[in-house]
């Protein structure tokens, strides 16, 4: 009996340490403050209805234990957590994209010379990459009548997806969008021209 | 009686395209694929091959072991390793009518997210929802842990 007892006790203390790692394990919550993949580092605020923390240099990172709790003090993330905890998912991360920008004739749907050559590179970018998706979005700037502009963008767009069918791209690769002058690679002012607003990007996924 | 049945019928008539537009609206792809991956789409599961098309509203799951890198149209990008769910509860990226939503709902698992031009073009409409915080993003890249 006695010994019964005792080894009830070692189990239920025994217990006790399983449910202290168990608790310990939910409590394993974290946000990681990274650089992108072209070097820069943002900002990041995570909250919880108890209060919010503010991620600012790269590493920063901090643990989540419940909503009723804040998130804990910044800590600064080990690489080796970093790599033994998110390898998996940054091994399947998608490469960046690979992105052109496009400039046109005042007015027309005819590209640069400078520009016509760069139909070659997105060419050899999407095969090389055996692209999955390849975005082509007319942009304006913010002078005129959005109508005619949107028109002249999308128009632009479309030109830039008629070039790459005739040198043998897939037509379900492609999407065409104008952005008129919602997505400005320079931001001006409503009414001011800015000549390298009016472009198509191409985006190569 | 006759009247409320035409009333739903031109009430169906009306609201069935517009519903119909929403649903079709592509709005990323799964890029790279580990082991199992599998997309739940309203009430069906499909399996989550590299190349699959993404709605709103699809939820993204990966097995043990398994893993996915996704890309939305705009540019965000997102992978997540073993045993994870990642539902895209909400998404809009219409620069021309100013119109941006990007709402992710990490369930569990672990996350790389690499903010798009959405957080570029309107930090304010892009929120990540963990099952207890919520993270907003001004353009960089974030690990997200969610061990349950």
């Amino acid at each position: 009996m006695a010994n019964r007892q005792s080894i009830w006790a070692r189990y239920s203390s025994g217990l006790a340490g399983l449910m202290l790692i168990v608790v310990g394990g939910c409590a394993s919550r974290s946000i990681i403050l990274v650089p992108d993949p072209l070097g820069h580092v943002g900002r990041a605020e995570v909250s919880t209805s108890a209060g919010k923390q503010l991620l600012e240099k790269p590493g920063d990172m901090t643990r989540i234990s419940g909503s009723s709790n804040p998130p804990s003090a910044v800590t600064t993330a080990a690489p080796a957590f970093i790599a033994a905890t998110f390898g998996e998912a940054l091994a399947v991360e998608p490469a960046p994209p690979q992105i052109f920008i496009l400039m046109f004739e005042a007015g027309a749907t005819i590209l640069t010379a400078q520009s016509q050559e760069m139909i070659a590179a997105i060419v050899t970018a999407i095969e090389r990459r055996s692209a999955i998706s390849v975005s082509i979005s007319g942009h304006t700037d913010a002078t005129g009548s959005d109508k005619l502009n949107d028109l002249l963008a999308l128009e632009r767009a479309q030109q830039v997806k008629a070039l790459l069918l005739q040198q043998g791209i897939k037509p379900e690769l492609i999407s065409v969008t104008s952005h008129g002058k919602g997505n400005p690679a320079i931001a001006t002012p409503d009414g001011v021209p800015e000549p390298r607003n009016r472009r198509v990007v191409v985006i190569v996924h | 009686m006759k009247t409320s049945a035409r009333a739903f019928l031109v009430a169906t008539l009306v609201a069935a395209p517009a519903f119909a537009q929403q649903a079709a609206e592509v709005i990323g792809h799964i890029q790279n694929v580990q082991g199992v991956v599998s997309i739940q789409r309203g009430g069906t599961t499909l399996s989550g091959a590299a190349g699959a098309v993404l709605y709103r509203g699809d939820l993204v799951r990966t097995g043990t072991p398994g893993a996915a890198g996704i890309v939305l149209t705009d540019d965000t990008s997102i992978s997540q390793g073993s045993g994870s769910e990642l539902s895209l509860d909400d998404y809009a990226f219409e620069p021309k009518e100013g119109k941006f939503a990007l709402v992710l709902r990490m369930i569990k698992g672990t996350f790389s997210y690499i903010t798009g031009q959405i957080v570029k073009l309107a930090p304010e409409s892009a929120h990540v929802h963990t099952p207890d915080a919520t993270i907003a993003v001004r353009g960089t890249k974030l690990l997200i842990q969610i061990q349950e």
